[in-house]
């Protein structure tokens, strides 16, 4: 199922896109594996971060790149502490 | 031939020590590190092979190192052009001056005041870097990206760069190219143990935890190694001189 929820991007010049659940589930499994973590849990870590991304984006129609990158690093903290804090810290790195 | 002992006022271990330091002050310097951390995090996250890994980290240690080495010579060029083997007080004076400043800025603004370890260097150098790495797949587009790594802090490298270009240029030739490599090597310690780390299957995040932990120490010692420098030099080139004590 595809939700109808634009996300805004960071910087005034790039434009809305449709929230994409593959996207942040793929930067999810980046930060688990960034932390040596095996791909099945992974992969399973990623799937549970995107349900409640995605229960949570239900009763909001528009949201920000940010809020999506706050909420996901807040549940990925209760399944994986070691990935959010590389998750939260990649934009933060330089 | 022209002699390089004769009109010197140091000796080549002192010579070669200033030099050491100010490498190692180089090395405290963190946005290649930061770079080297995230092309590691996005090789590893695109689930590339552990051998693509090592290709990507190594191309960009060896482009770190090259533009080091381009950077230094350079500076050691424009020095011999300007003042000759036998730098003038003046000079040494306005370095160690030019380092102080630039301690003084780095231990105020080095890091930004928020969480992780953003530095205080142009947003528009940090977002090209961040989305370089991110498409970063080839070990030749590895390589650039440690050049302009390097190119990236060159506001903050200058001031040791500097002093170790004047010490450079009074050492025999010999030693200079030793000097060269010397520094090269000694500035590429902090890239090289995260290389190590990286290609020795440790967690980034671990690596990162530390980094953003001693943010402030690395700073100030960074800060303090500029002074150290300063002083340092400072006495022996310009009171000692004027001391008669060289």
């Amino acid at each position: 199922m595809t939700l109808s929820v634009d996300v805004i991007k960071r910087g005034d010049r790039r434009q809305p896109e449709k929230f994409q659940r593959q996207k942040l589930h793929a930067s999810i499994v980046a930060a688990c594996l960034s932390v040596r973590t095996p791909e099945g849990q992974a992969e399973a870590v990623a799937h549970a971060v995107c349900d409640a991304v995605v229960a949570w984006l239900e009763d909001h129609p528009e949201v920000t790149s940010q809020d999506i990158r706050i909420i996901a690093t807040k549940h990925l903290h209760t399944h994986h502490p070691e990935a959010a804090y590389l998750y939260e810290q990649n934009r933060i790195t330089i | 031939m022209r002699n390089y002992v004769k009109n010197k006022k140091m000796d080549i271990p002192s010579l070669l020590a200033i030099i050491a330091l100010a490498a190692l002050i180089h090395a405290s310097f963190q946005l290649s590190v930061s770079v080297l951390m995230l092309l590691g995090g996005h090789a590893i996250g695109a689930k590339r092979s552990q051998a693509r890994l090592m290709r990507l980290t190594t191309s960009f240690l060896f482009g770190a190192g090259i533009m080091t080495v381009l950077l230094l010579s350079f500076a050691c060029l424009l020095a011999v052009n300007f003042f000759g083997t036998s730098t003038p007080q003046l000079v040494w004076a306005g370095a160690c001056g030019f380092a102080i400043g630039a301690a003084i800025s780095i231990w105020l603004f080095y890091y930004r005041r928020n969480k992780g370890t953003t530095l205080w260097v142009p947003n528009n150098i940090t977002n090209y870097l961040s989305k370089r790495t991110k498409s970063t797949k080839l070990g030749a587009e590895a390589f650039g990206l440690g050049l302009v790594s390097v190119l990236g802090e060159i506001l903050l490298i200058l001031a040791p760069m500097l002093i170790a270009a004047l010490a450079l240029v009074q050492l025999p030739p010999v030693w200079q190219l030793l000097g060269v490599f010397l520094y090269a090597a000694i500035s590429l310690l902090s890239l090289i143990v995260v290389w190590i780390l990286i290609g020795s299957g440790h967690s980034l995040g671990d690596v990162q935890k530390w980094r953003e932990s001693n943010k402030y120490f690395l700073q100030f010692i960074a800060g303090a190694g500029l002074i150290v420098l300063a002083f340092f030099v400072y006495a022996s080139e310009i009171l000692g001189y004027a001391a008669g004590v060289k």
